[in-house]
């Protein structure tokens, strides 16, 4: 007798729903077990499956037609179908015949919507025994009315009870009916059909036996064990010893179990540590600066002459209200201003220079860096925040984050700047790098590189890199030539996690955060 | 960044054997960018650097040099007739002080030179003319002009002439006060009542520069004979600006004639215009050869240099300098450094291989990112999630969070010490944040239908005007906890921890008031009696301004007051 049962024990949702069902005499469906029980439909389907699994229930799954009216059916109820209205037709004509000629054109737009539906008429009339064609004397084809035109054809019938009860199930109906819906259902647009799956449910014959039994008892057990059922293991039973004198119920392994919203980095951050890192295995040595900066050290000093479009209010946050004071050397000031004289003619003035900008790049930080302690040789990075005064879109933000890196020494070359950049991206997992030249007003030679993207299949642009210009060099009495190289952030950590709207890196959705892969393997 | 236009039917014409496909490719290597291509027509956006591109003649030169079709300084030829004469007046020295001018003849104009004509003209006066401030350029028809020309000052604002964009006279005032470049530009000549205008013999107005031309001169596609004058604050930029208009019409095909321009009264400042001398640099080998990496010798660089339109050769007394000679349209090439970005151009810039140098340096990173991050490990061991916000926020999200009243004795937080950015481009950005708060509140916002318990921090800048005028930056980390149980206990509980376990501190707490806060439930964090921030329960008045339906704590901690930093 246990042979229903491999697994020995239930769980008193199985057991609920076996009471339940013991009681009914036939099959039953979902919803009613829903409604018997008092469960969740989901709770419902999961026992369902459990009891299924130990053959304890089977389950028949059907399909079931449900018929409507539809638009030309609602239209029958009220004018009758077009054999109806042939018929009525013949009736108020003459009686009891009328002339096939005289029918098709005097009556055809007032006995029929359309011409098809006279073909329609024709057929059903005939079928349904209500008219029989006749020649005349004349020659000429008439139709007479038959007795059985006073009783209703069986699709009238049909039609009839679908006015009355909206919708039926075609499975449930008699000989009669379904001839007439066969017929129906080739009629354009009389009848709307739609199938769905039910589920029906009968609990199987010694599941039902045995049930009666035990359940009573409350205790549905294996016959060859005769522990008492717990859920949690505990504290008290642990120390009791009692846990030597029970059995844990056995659970559901794969029911799904909440989600843990644990605490974590960013993944914005993420990746900012992970290029910190990269730079210090290079050797490079991080710096931090003000976001905050003079016109003078973002715009002046670093080459960009004081109308150059980049610095209008287009592309830059001026602060209001703040003038810088004191934030270079009297000899620094003079020399920049040559040098805008020199190269384009322009008469510096000193009040824009004083202006506050929120910094476009890095390089002033970097900048003022080597100036202040002159190294021989070196290597420094610094990254953060810069701004631009730009509207946002899914490519660009007006504050985003800069990586520069800088390196100062005697053997500098533009060979050794790409070979670096090179080595930065392949530690990152970029492979294909290309370069080409582009320009920066404060590097010269400017190079662009690109790096191929597997998943887009294209080349997107990354950092750019230059030697920065000898006249910066010479006013800022550095000792030797400077390499810069750098770019946004932002544009890696795209790729990276594979976002199109950068925005998104800032909206903070917790559930993209905390959804992110930290890595991928 | 400008961009000019290149027809894929004038690229079949001029390379028949090259195919389209094998110019895009090699376009980036001359320093410019592929934007699109459409219908026909390459869209190329190229750096501000080089204005010669403003029309494609300039990339096709370019081109040919690259591709060794030809190489060396372009050819160009002008004729010193100076038979058409131009008369300065010295009164314009006080507007718009310099003007040079070419005559160009015979020469053939169909409406896709007329559309390069226009894009170059607009390009330049963009760039090197600093929207027409610094310089602007006229392109007249020649055979309509009665010469002598003269360039002179009108005082009175009645003046009328019917401009290029009219078909009736407009006076210098409607010009000025009501036409669309009136408006834009005339603020570069509009003090003092004194208006530049270019007239000829029979009163007929050429140009009213920098606003607009005379209908008379305007060009089109019969037009075969031009007169093109260029006005500007620099003689520089002047004949900078003439000389790449220059080398455009001579590629065009027609024929350049100089003209005179005559100082009225100073003969001395008296000029043959345009000027197209060569610029001569010398440059040493062993600086190209340093600076890129490279060992090339005097040859190879000098058919680098030929290949970038540059002519170049060793000099006579040194085999160790190059002498090169700059076509006068590359006003961008003035000192060695230029030329050796030449060089690189004319060596092909994917025949460079990275070289990686050794070092002794070892990599660090600051004190700072080390606090930080200790700071950080703290908070997601305590299960809060990172976020990362702008610095610059929008007013109304700070007016949210009611941190700052008058009532409030706060000077961190008090309004009126707001720093703000001028003309911002979106609200999102208007004001320099004075703290954490109202951007974690703001995350919450956005996240109602999101699961609780919400825990979230942000270690991020914040901006304070100080004592000195200036402005103060302090490295804040701020924490919103959003659940149930977000109450004082919980954000103290949770202040106390971070300072314990991440620096071994102990804080105290005072109470404090601040409007964002239950009044009451709001206590001022110290650290060695030195307030360093302040936590509490966020008032419901904030949390219903942000449409939150959880309780919420938050703190604020100044980190920069506390590392020294």
């Amino acid at each position: 007798m246990d042979s229903a049962n491999s697994s020995g024990e239930l769980h008193p949702i199985e057991k609920l729903l076996l009471k339940r069902l013991s009681a009914v005499d036939s099959v039953i469906s979902i919803e009613r077990l829903v409604d018997l029980t008092g469960l969740g439909v989901d709770q419902v389907r999961r026992g369902i499956e459990w009891l299924k699994f130990k053959n304890l229930v089977s389950l028949k799954e059907e399909s079931v037609s449900v018929i409507r009216l539809g638009n030309k059916g609602r239209i029958a109820i009220e004018k009758g179908l077009p054999e109806r209205r042939l018929v009525n037709a013949i009736r108020t004509s003459n009686g009891q015949r009328m002339l096939l000629s005289a029918i098709l054109q005097k009556k055809d737009n007032v006995l029929f919507d359309e011409p098809k539906e006279s073909s329609a008429a024709f057929e059903n009339a005939l079928r349904n025994k209500w008219v029989e064609q006749e020649t005349l004397p004349s020659g000429e084809k008439a139709l007479v009315l038959m007795p059985s035109a006073g009783s209703l054809s069986t699709q009238e019938k049909m039609l009839q009870k679908l006015n009355l009860e909206e919708s039926i199930d075609v499975g449930k109906l008699s000989s009669e009916e379904n001839e007439a819906y066969n017929i129906l259902k080739r009629r354009p647009d009389y009848l709307i059909e739609k199938k769905h799956k039910t589920t029906e449910i009968m609990i199987s014959q010694h599941a039902k036996e045995q049930i009666l039994h035990d359940i009573s008892s409350n205790t549905f057990t294996n016959h060859n064990n005769n522990l008492e059922q717990r859920v949690h293991l505990t504290q008290e039973i642990i120390s009791s010893g009692a846990w030597k004198k029970i059995k844990l119920r056995p659970i559901d392994v794969q029911a799904p179990v909440p989600s843990l919203h644990i605490g974590r980095k960013n993944p914005l951050i993420d990746l900012i540590d992970e290029i910190k890192e990269t730079f210090v295995g290079l050797g490079f040595m991080e710096i931090e600066g003000s976001l905050v900066q003079s016109s003078f050290w973002n715009f002046d000093a670093l080459f960009t002459p004081q109308d150059h479009p980049s610095r209008e209010m287009q592309d830059t946050f001026y602060v209001s209200g703040i003038k810088q004071k004191n934030f270079a050397t009297a000899e620094q000031v003079q020399r920049v201003s040559e040098i805008h004289k020199e190269v384009w003619d322009d008469n510096w003035d000193a009040e824009e220079a004083q202006r506050t900008v929120m910094r476009t790049h890095t390089t002033p930080v970097t900048i003022k860096y080597l100036a202040e302690k002159n190294p021989e040789d070196s290597r420094i990075f610094s990254i953060g925040r810069v701004f631009r005064n730009e509207k946002l879109s899914y490519k660009h933000l007006a504050e985003f984050t800069q990586v520069e890196g800088v390196a100062t020494g005697q053997n500098v070359t533009l060979r050794g700047l790409m070979g670096l950049q090179t080595e930065f991206y392949s530690k990152l997992g970029i492979k294909k790098v290309k370069f080409w030249p582009t320009f920066f007003p404060y590097t010269e030679p400017s190079l662009q590189s690109m790096v191929y993207n597997d998943r887009l299949e294209k080349w997107v642009e990354l950092f750019g890199m230059g030697i920065i210009r000898p006249e910066i060099v010479k006013t800022l009495k550095l000792k030797n030539p400077v390499l810069a190289w750098g770019g946004g952030v932002e544009r890696i950590a795209m790729l990276r996690f594979k976002l199109n709207d950068v925005r998104d890196l800032y909206s903070n959705k917790l559930s993209w955060l905390r959804g992110v892969p930290k890595c991928q393997l | 960044m400008p961009v000019v236009n290149l027809e894929t039917s004038r690229i079949q014409r001029l390379f028949p054997k090259k195919k389209v496909n094998e110019i895009l490719d090699i376009l980036p290597f001359i320093g410019v960018d592929i934007e699109g291509v459409d219908d026909g027509t390459i869209r190329i956006e190229y750096n501000p650097n080089r204005p010669d591109f403003s029309s494609d003649y300039g990339i096709l030169r370019s081109l040919r040099g690259i591709m060794e079709i030809e190489v060396g300084i372009p050819k160009f030829k002008l004729s010193q007739k100076s038979q058409y004469i131009v008369n300065v007046d010295p009164m314009v020295d006080q507007v718009r002080p310099y003007i040079v001018a070419l005559v160009a003849k015979n020469g053939m104009l169909d409406d896709l030179m007329i559309k390069q004509l226009i894009g170059m003209q607009e390009d330049l006066h963009n760039g090197i003319g600093r929207r027409r401030k610094k310089a602007s350029i006229g392109i007249h028809n020649l055979d309509l002009i009665n010469f002598p020309v003269s360039y002179s000052i009108v005082e009175k604002d009645d003046f009328s002439f019917i401009p290029i964009d009219r078909t009736s006279s407009n006076t210098i005032r409607q010009i000025l006060d009501e036409s669309e470049s009136g408006k834009k530009y005339g603020h570069i000549i509009n003090h003092g009542n004194k208006y530049p205008l270019i007239i000829d013999t029979k009163e007929n107005v050429i140009s009213f520069p920098p606003i607009i031309n005379g209908l008379l001169t305007k060009i089109d596609k019969e037009t075969s004979n031009l007169f093109v004058e260029v006005t500007a604050n620099s003689q520089r930029i002047a004949n900078d600006t003439l000389a790449i208009v220059a080398i455009t019409l001579h590629d065009m095909g027609f024929e350049l004639q100089t003209v005179s321009i005559r100082y009225n009264g100073d003969s001395d400042k008296n000029l043959i215009t345009p000027k197209m001398d060569p610029r001569l640099i010398d440059i040493e080998i062993d600086y190209i050869n340093k600076t890129i990496g490279l060992d090339l010798d005097a040859n190879k660089i000098i058919k680098c240099l030929e290949k970038a339109r540059f002519q170049a050769w060793a000099k006579e007394d040194n085999e160790k300098i190059i002498c090169c000679m700059v076509p006068r349209y590359r006003i961008d090439v003035v000192n060695p450094i230029d030329l050796v970005e030449e060089v690189l151009i004319g060596y092909g810039i994917y025949n460079l291989t990275p070289a990686l140098v050794p070092t002794t340096l070892v990599g660090q990173q600051n004190s700072l990112s080390l606090y930080l991050n200790v700071i950080r490990q703290t908070l997601i061991g305590m299960g809060l999630l990172e976020i990362v916000n702008f610095d610059l926020i929008s007013r109304k999200i700070q007016n949210m969070a009611i941190l700052t009243t008058e009532s409030d004795n706060n000077d961190d937080y008090n309004r009126n010490n707001i720093l703000t950015v001028e003309e911002t481009k979106s609200i999102e950005h208007e004001i320099l944040r004075p703290s954490l708060i109202p951007s974690l509140l703001y995350c919450l916002s956005h996240n109602v239908h999101e699961e609780y318990p919400q825990k979230l921090f942000e270690i991020g800048k914040v901006f304070q005007p100080n004592n000195s005028h200036g402005i103060n930056e302090y490295w804040c980390t701020g924490v919103a906890l959003a659940h149930n149980g977000a109450n004082f206990t919980a954000i103290k509980a949770a202040v106390q921890t971070l300072l314990g376990t991440s620096f071994g501190k102990v804080i105290s707490t005072k109470p404090f008031t601040n409007s964002a806060f239950i009044n009451g439930r709001c206590g001022v964090i110290l650290l060695d009696d030195k307030p360093i921030g302040m936590m509490g329960e966020i008032s419901p008045v904030v949390i219903e301004n942000f449409r939150i339906r959880m309780p919420v704590s938050c703190f604020e901690i100044n980190f920069s007051k506390i590392l020294d930093l």
